[in-house]
């Protein structure tokens, strides 16, 4: 099936969130895609970037702070009739049998009697749940919950189907098979989808399903690339041009996640880099299996498969160890530097007296010693954040916030009092 | 099989500790403005009331007056529901409603609401004098106040923590407002609805026995019920009589656990939200003998029938408001909709609680300012009385229900075993027992003074031992297993394990246990035993002698004090309390 005409548009979409903290968040800035028909996008990026935002604007579901959302060219107006949606947590009732789940959008169609009876038998006989018409979800497993969400979608017969994370929540058999299906359900004419948009965190996900893959960047939300992907359907996991395809996405998200440090020309105002919201014994472990590779280095999506953590952690991983001079990040590859390999030789006192010579020199630390110091020894927490909310509009201050604690605690920098809610400085 | 650890509901979450805003303010002025309600309407009331109630003290009666003590208590838990689910709807809907109805709801569940008793049942007799109306609505209203708060509480609770899968599946299903509401909101709400029911229940069978024993000196208003026959009983001093009010009361509570709240805990299991089944599957003879049964499952059907020949029926008359429908729909979202409209709505909103806070505190001051100086200090040294009779109370309660709910709580077998039972115990209403326990203790040489404080124990004590068994039950496994491998000595465990991991639940039933002892002390400080009037000093008898004595402006005075007291030491004391140990000492994050 070749693309169509456009059918689902955003165009200069911005989107904002309060969060509890009064802080205001911009998940998304002027963000445009166009969805046509007969074909399949996938979203993918890191976590907050605001892909799944996107879907739920796309569906009607939420309304942009800024920009515009159109369906064949007419500005969208509440919930997209056209759509359904499958849900990464299933979102089933639990109080109605599988049956009366995947009735759910067809009495207010105006389907009722024999006619939904049909509807729905179809449906679950297109997803292979035939037999489980009476059951519960609790009674089923994750697979077959999300069968149900499936085949709630398409008793309704969308025309577009928006999945968020569909298989996110499986086992990676389970989600296989579920993900050679959603392929088959597009492709077959019976179930009158004919286009899918799918957010997704795997990018042999994203291979194996779309037609065109969009990925985002973060802080604020934004498309960063599009790569077209015309392999024939049915997709071979293990086939070279798969594995190419594969490798060239890697290529645009470790350009997305670990971008090259940009010289900063001298004359301009100091800007204070974040902190990666990792962990002090990530960053180690990482280290750590670094030592047991030769020459210290891999690719980054290797080093994510091998250590099992999602490629999205492990560039941020990576990141925090790079802020801390132990590794450098040559394209794609990440290798422990000789500063590195020093430090993980010494003992646990050793490591911490380095760690904290390194977080020293960090700006966004030193900023935080210096207003240690300019209180007497102590800071209010409160302070801190407002500082950082300030500096960092796009991260949640909270969680940076525990970060700086950690580290500044391990590296004996620091302490924080969580009763008086202040941070008191540690002299040595 | 090792048992699994009980997973009781936590029946009392404290709401979470908000900012003081403005609202808060309006709010306490709005309260001022009820209690000069009530007092004016209490004022209008003229001629004494003489009308005894004739209580049939012999056994055949008695299923009568209970039939009619449980019709008064189930009416009014009908009325509570009502009132919670537009009171949490609207809340949970609209910000505006949220930011002024959380505060309200805040007050109302903290004050004393039994120190309106007097006022209110005298300002509802004046609208209907001579007959038993207004006692029956005063009666009504009073449990409606016991019950209600706890109820919307639930309900928006479950409304707001409602996962937003579910809501966007249901919006993307195309469903309108009232068919989530009853297809998803209410379903996801049923077991919170349903647990702080029961507790409800038991709550108002407190307020009612004193408001069916309620007598002010030398005027009666008793109602006819199992509360004033067994006042009655004691009266005549009729010790069968007695004893078969207690059977009777405890016959109820029974019955009413068994045949409705055991089927319905078992039946909104089915509308648990996590997937996580409880550990221990409540079961129902009721809901078994129901669900097996024949004729039930034929009713089912015929009621089916019976409604979808009713909605046929009324076709006609659906079309008038089918034909009005768009009207009434969009309308409203018109104006809404339009931001000068919705500024402008919200300015008259504001504008008239302002004025009507602003009204209800000048009344106030009106009242008040006919006090002298000796009224404000009899009132400040009564009020001292009673806030340290409360505290003492509390101390007293924790002193025992403490140690046992932690020695109930550890042990899964002993909690699964108790758990009905003291259920049952605790909705046995205390002031029926009250005049029994001042008669037992002044054989012992107790006067009021200190028995009040006895008196307002039994009315709070449940509070903490449910806390503190539930936390004590929830108590992660592993932690147990760590004390005994280390070897802690049992004094150590208990410092370093029990009491800690209890405390926020203990500071959380404090805040409630606190509550029912002053709402106790109105009872307990002016009490008729027999033929005899027990009074003692103290803000709860001060109420209750200004009231019969038709001082209003003490009166009002009372009620200020009292409510001033409750609200600002909940605000100050207990609730921060509660909220630093939940931080400090919550069990596994």
């Amino acid at each position: 099936m070749t693309p169509g005409g456009v059918l689902l548009e955003a165009r200069h979409v911005t989107q904002r969130f309060r969060l509890p903290n009064g802080q205001v968040l911009e998940a998304l800035r002027d963000v445009s895609l166009a969805v046509r028909e007969h074909e399949v996008v996938a979203l993918v990026g890191p976590s907050g970037c605001g892909k799944s935002t996107l879907l739920r604007l796309l569906a009607g579901l939420a309304r942009p702070a800024e920009g515009q959302l159109l369906y064949r060219g007419q500005p969208l107006d509440g919930v997209l009739g056209a759509a359904a949606m499958v849900f990464q947590s299933f979102a089933l009732l639990p109080w109605l049998t599988v049956a009366e789940n995947v009735a759910m959008g067809l009495e207010t169609r105006g389907v009722n009697g024999a006619a939904r009876r049909d509807a729905v038998a179809r449906a679950i006989n297109l997803v292979g749940l035939d037999g489980f018409e009476q059951a519960y979800p609790k009674e089923l497993s994750g697979g077959m919950k999300q069968r149900v969400g499936f085949a709630r979608a398409l008793a309704v017969a969308p025309e577009i189907l928006l999945m968020d994370e569909p298989f996110g929540a499986l086992d990676p058999l389970t989600a296989e098979n579920l993900r050679s299906q959603a392929v088959g359900l597009w492709r077959d004419p019976a179930t009158g989808v004919n286009t899918m948009v799918v957010v997704t965190h795997s990018v042999e996900e994203a291979v194996f399903l779309a037609g065109r893959i969009v990925v985002f960047g973060s802080n604020p939300g934004h498309v960063r690339e599009e790569l077209v992907n015309q392999l024939p359907y049915p997709r071979k996991e293990r086939s070279a041009q798969f594995e190419e395809m594969v490798d060239r996405l890697h290529a645009i998200l470790t350009a997305t996640l670990l971008p090259e440090p940009e010289p900063a020309p001298a004359a301009a105002p100091q800007r204070l880099p974040p902190f990666a919201r990792v962990h002090v014994a990530e960053v180690t472990g990482l280290l750590d299996h670094l030592l047991t590779r030769p020459d210290g280095r891999g690719p980054v999506f290797e080093l994510s498969e091998d250590l099992g953590v999602d490629y999205d952690r492990m560039s941020a991983v990576v990141r925090g160890a790079e802020q801390l001079g132990w590794v450098t990040t040559p394209g794609e590859i990440v290798q422990l530097t000789p500063a590195g390999r020093e430090i993980m030789a010494m003992d646990d006192a050793a490591r911490k007296d380095a760690t904290r010579a390194r977080l020293s020199r960090h700006p966004l630390f030193a900023r935080i010693l210096a207003m240690l110091k300019e209180g007497e020894g102590s800071v209010e927490d409160e302070e801190v954040l407002a500082d950082l909310t300030i500096y960092f509009p796009f991260i949640p201050a909270d969680s940076l916030f525990q970060t700086i604690v950690e580290w500044g605690r391990y590296a004996e920098l620091f302490d924080h009092d969580a009763d008086a809610a202040r941070l008191t400085l540690l002299t040595s | 099989m090792a048992l699994k650890p009980l997973r009781l509901p936590l029946a009392l979450t404290p709401p979470p500790l908000r900012r003081l805003g403005l609202a808060d303010v309006a709010m306490l002025c709005l309260l001022g403005g009820v209690i000069a309600t009530v007092v004016a309407f209490a004022r209008e009331f003229q001629a004494p009331f003489l009308q005894a109630v004739r209580i049939d003290l012999s056994p055949v009666a008695l299923p009568k007056y209970t039939l009619f003590s449980l019709s008064r208590g189930v009416i009014a838990l009908l009325i509570s529901y009502l009132f919670a689910l537009a009171f949490g709807w609207t809340a949970a809907k609209f910000p505006v409603a949220e930011r002024l109805l959380l505060p309200m709801l805040d007050i109302l569940q903290s004050i004393p609401v039994l120190g309106f008793l007097p006022g209110l049942v005298l300002g509802l007799m004046s609208l209907f004098p001579a007959r038993n109306v207004g006692l029956e609505l005063a009666a009504i209203l009073m449990i409606f106040t016991a019950q209600a708060w706890n109820l919307a509480f639930s309900f928006y609770n479950s409304l707001k923590s409602l996962p937003e899968p579910l809501r966007d599946a249901s919006r993307m299903s195309g469903w309108g407002s009232s068919r989530t509401f009853w297809r998803l909101e209410l379903p996801a709400a049923a077991q919170g609805l349903v647990w702080n029911g029961m507790l409800s229940m038991a709550g108002g069978w407190f307020f009612l026995m004193v408001n069916e024993a309620f007598r002010l000196g030398e005027r009666d208003y008793r109602l006819p019920g199992i509360g004033s026959y067994m006042s009655v009983a004691l009266d005549r001093g009729n010790a069968q009589a007695v004893g078969l009010a207690i059977v009777a009361m405890v016959v109820m509570i029974v019955s009413v656990d068994q045949l409705l709240w055991r089927p319905l805990v078992v039946w909104v299991e089915k509308f648990r939200l996590d997937d996580t089944a409880s550990a221990v599957v409540p079961s129902s003879w009721v809901l078994e003998f129901l669900r097996r049964a024949r004729i039930p499952r034929g009713a089912a059907a015929l009621q089916r029938r019976a409604y979808r020949t009713a909605v046929r029926a009324t076709q006609p008359l659906q079309r008038p408001f089918r034909a009005a429908r768009p009207l009434m729909v969009n309308a409203p979202r018109l104006a809404f909709g339009n931001p000068v409209a919705r500024k402008l709505g919200v300015a008259a909103l504001v504008a008239g609680l302002a004025v009507a806070a602003g009204l209800g505190v000048w009344h106030l001051y009106l009242l008040l300012r006919q006090l002298g100086l000796s009224d404000w200090a009899m009132l400040a040294s009564s009020a001292g009385l009673t806030f340290v009779r409360v505290m003492g109370s509390v101390a007293l309660a924790t002193a025992w229900a403490l140690p046992a709910g932690v020695v109930i709580g550890r042990s899964p077998r002993l909690a699964q075993l108790m758990q009905p039972v003291i259920q049952v115990v605790a909705s046995f209403p205390a002031p029926m027992l009250f005049p029994l326990v001042i008669i037992a203790l002044e054989v012992v040489g107790l006067r009021l003074g200190v028995g009040a404080v006895v008196l307002m124990v039994l009315s709070g004590q449940w509070y903490i031992l449910f806390n503190v068994i539930s936390a004590v039950a929830a108590i992660p496994e592993q932690l147990k297993e760590a004390v005994t491998v280390f070897r802690l000595s049992s004094l150590a465990r208990w410092r370093s394990l029990y009491l800690p991991a209890a405390f926020p639940a203990l500071a959380t039933g404090w805040v409630t246990a606190a509550g029912g002892a002053w709402n106790g002390s109105i009872v307990a400080e002016y009490m008729q035993v027999g033929g005899a009037l027990r009074t003692t000093r103290g803000l709860g008898s001060l109420i209750s002698e200004a009231t019969a004595h038709a001082n209003f402006a003490l009166l009002a005075g009372g009620i200020t004090i009292m409510s001033l007291i409750v609200v600002g030491w909940n605000r100050l004391v207990w609730r921060p309390l509660a909220s630093w140990a939940q931080t400090r000492f919550q069990v596994g994050q």
